[in-house]
């Protein structure tokens, strides 16, 4: 069985096949298992409590739980796409977060005014340890793993001076009441989840049809002919690292309605979480394989799990170890695909490419 | 069978499902509408934690009297951001009652006030809210008056008066804070007493021993630290083991888990303040039964706490230890 007729190396573009191989084509596309995974966990837990689990009153909490990671989600897409790594997500939600809520106290006032000043600032926070995360991953060609180490401590402990390491729990009603919990008018979808939703289709426009879209995955699948067929790749590079950042300071925003306080502990785990839900959605660690679809189904196979072990009653500790071994096996099936695939091109040697290994230069 | 990729990802599949049923037998069953059989969903405030586990097993206790059934679940850290979304999938599951130790006062508002709307008690445990008015009731320990004892004992090991320090977790926990406010008013009221101000460990005992080791670098003549919880005073006594000043340094702790009983027989910390976690959980189970049959309920209830010192631990101290385990 082979699947070297022009397997398409990201799914999204059109497979230029016959007709008989499409529905193949189709089940080996990662994401596309993926959603069969989720599709049979959800089934699991709906044949264990019928009653509770499948209604919308309870699908509505999880989808509004998993909006403000999913926003994360797709900068860490973009991200891993070209092969990198941003650890420093979480304390970028939690500074942007910190420094809008200084702000808006500052301000005194609790309508929308204040709050879309809050809005901009924690954006452009976001932005700002974005940009400086590009730099110099792009410039200074220190590799992301350590740069986006170094942000992360860095944003964290500067929140926690700014704050002396206390929540700021005045956050304008406004934005508690219409994002954090508030539903769409006329209907009960969260809106938060429609903000989410609109940033993943928007982004994932950009992604999968843009020519900024393109050249991330050139950039990821080989940096150095991406380089030198004229693709600017520093550029491309801080791009996406800024918008990974300012992604990062929406979600802090969003946060900050959710819970109505800074949450500076808090946070702690949500880079891991969100890498976890990219790679079982199907992108590839090394770079050049990717679609924010593959990245919302890996987000809600954590949140479907959890959710349902709460339901059926069962420890909450087998959440973590089923998540982790869905994510192993999914970085196996992705390794797998590409030594079938490289295996399968001609005699060019692929060489083994270097986990976030450093720029080529 | 090959391991094609489509045959692992069924297999994954499979696991993440097998997972969920193979466990299902080993914990409470989720509610079946056998008769009025009452609901109910105990929301620890951290997993793993001695005090909670000793509220579970006097809630389970409790429970189990009463002929309800309980479900006993809890985030991995002692953080609001992980305890919403269980909140959120307990709500969905619809008990008669919820018993809940909130992990923040502002944060975990919102979802409790709509659980209480959605028609489920709720019982705050332990820490509160900023509003506790929707709660059929809340129970705690007289948290403020604990810190005031747990000065009472530093006066007590150390008469001649001198610098003390207060290790807490995290600010905004409300039980911490009135105890962190019990120890300070009583400091400041001595003369004798240099109180140096509280600093905050997160609930990580490692921090904990870094701060206080750092706290003996700035001041090394400090007499006397009080812990605020389980984690902070096993940090704290180790970062005192570590300096080497045992003999200097008076711990009180707050909180009597295996861990600090054990740092008590030896000698390293001089008393602990153990509050009635079991007692808590199960007024807690009664209060919830109250509210479910639609009796009156007790808006606010206090328990009370019992100074162990390495004189009572073998006599009538013993039974205030926490349990690691029913």
């Amino acid at each position: 069985m082979t699947t070297t007729e022009a397997v398409p190396r990201t799914a999204g573009t059109a497979p230029e096949i016959s007709r008989a191989h499409t529905l193949r084509q189709v089940l080996h596309v990662q994401s596309f298992q993926i959603l069969l995974v989720l599709m049979v966990i959800f089934l699991a837990f709906t044949a264990l409590a019928p009653d509770v689990f499948p209604t919308w009153g309870n699908v509505r909490q999880i989808i509004q739980n998993v909006s403000i990671l999913g926003v994360l989600g797709i900068g860490m897409t973009f991200v891993i796409v070209t092969s990198g790594i941003d650890l420093s997500v979480g304390s970028n939600l939690v500074f942007s977060g910190v420094v809008a809520a200084k702000v808006m106290q500052a301000m005194g006032d609790s309508g929308w005014g204040t709050a879309i000043v809050g809005i901009l600032v924690a954006v452009g926070c976001g932005l700002g340890w974005g940009l400086l995360n590009g730099v110099l991953i792009a410039k200074a060609k220190v590799p992301p793993l350590i740069v986006t180490l170094g942000t992360l401590g860095g944003a964290l402990g500067l929140a926690q001076v700014i704050t002396g390491g206390v929540d700021i729990r005045e956050v304008p009603a406004v934005l508690q009441d219409t994002i954090g919990y508030g539903n769409v008018p006329g209907t009960t979808w969260p809106t938060i989840s429609l903000i989410a939703m609109v940033l993943i289709l928007i982004f994932g426009t950009v992604l999968h049809r843009t020519r900024f879209g393109l050249y991330t995955f050139a950039v990821g699948s080989n940096e150095e002919s991406a380089r030198r067929v004229g693709v600017k790749v520093d550029r491309q590079l801080i791009s996406i690292y800024a918008l990974s950042g300012g992604l990062a300071g929406v979600a802090g925003i969003l946060s900050l309605s959710q819970y109505g306080t800074t949450a500076i502990a808090g946070q702690s785990a949500t880079n891991l979480n969100v890498i976890a839900a990219v790679v079982i959605g199907g992108t590839s660690l090394f770079g050049g394989v990717g679609t924010i679809f593959g990245t919302v189904i890996g987000l809600f196979i954590p949140a479907v799990l959890q959710n349902g072990f709460v339901i059926v009653g069962i420890q909450p500790f087998w959440q973590q170890v089923a998540v982790g071994a869905v994510l192993v096996l999914a970085v196996y099936v992705d390794q797998r695909r590409r030594a079938a695939a490289a295996r399968g091109r001609s005699a060019k040697p692929d060489g083994k490419k270097k986990l976030y290994g450093r720029r080529s230069n | 069978m090959k391991l094609t990729p489509k045959a692992t990802l069924l297999a994954a599949a499979l696991l993440a499902a097998t997972s969920l049923t193979a466990c299902a037998g080993g914990s409470a069953s989720a509610g079946s509408s056998a008769g009025a059989q009452p609901k109910l969903t105990f929301i620890q405030g951290v997993a793993g934690d001695e005090f909670y586990v000793s509220m579970q097993c006097g809630i389970d206790a409790a429970a189990k009297a009463a002929g309800a059934t309980i479900n006993t679940q809890g985030p991995a850290k002692f953080d609001p951001t992980l305890q919403k979304p269980i909140v959120d999938s307990v709500v969905a599951s619809q008990p008669d009652a919820i018993l809940i130790a909130p992990t923040d006062v502002a944060a975990m508002q919102a979802p409790l006030k709509a659980a209480a709307a959605a028609g489920i008690k709720v019982i705050l445990v332990d820490t509160t809210v900023q509003d506790p008015s929707f709660a059929a009731s809340a129970i705690a320990s007289d948290n403020k008056g604990g810190g005031l004892e747990a000065f009472k004992a530093i006066k007590n090991l150390s008469p001649n008066g001198g610098k003390v320090l207060v290790i807490s977790t995290d600010p905004g926990v409300s039980t911490a804070d009135a105890r962190v406010a019990g120890f300070e008013e009583g400091a400041k009221a001595d003369s004798t007493f240099q109180y140096l101000g509280v600093q905050y460990s997160h609930n990580d005992p490692a921090e904990a021993a870094r701060l206080v080791s750092a706290a003996l670098a700035k001041d090394p003549d400090i007499v006397g630290v009080f812990a605020a919880n389980t984690f902070a005073a096993e940090g704290t006594a180790t970062g005192i083991r570590q300096a080497g000043k045992q003999n200097q340094v008076k711990i009180v702790g707050f909180d009597a888990g295996p861990a600090q009983v054990k740092q008590l027989k030896e000698g390293i910390v001089q008393a602990l303040i153990a509050q009635e976690p079991a007692s808590i959980g199960t007024q807690g189970v009664e209060q919830a039964l109250k509210a479910i049959k639609g009796e009156p309920t007790e808006k606010e209830i206090q328990t009370g706490f019992k100074q162990i010192t390495a004189d009572n631990i073998s006599g009538d101290g013993a039974k205030y230890v926490y349990k690691s385990s029913c």
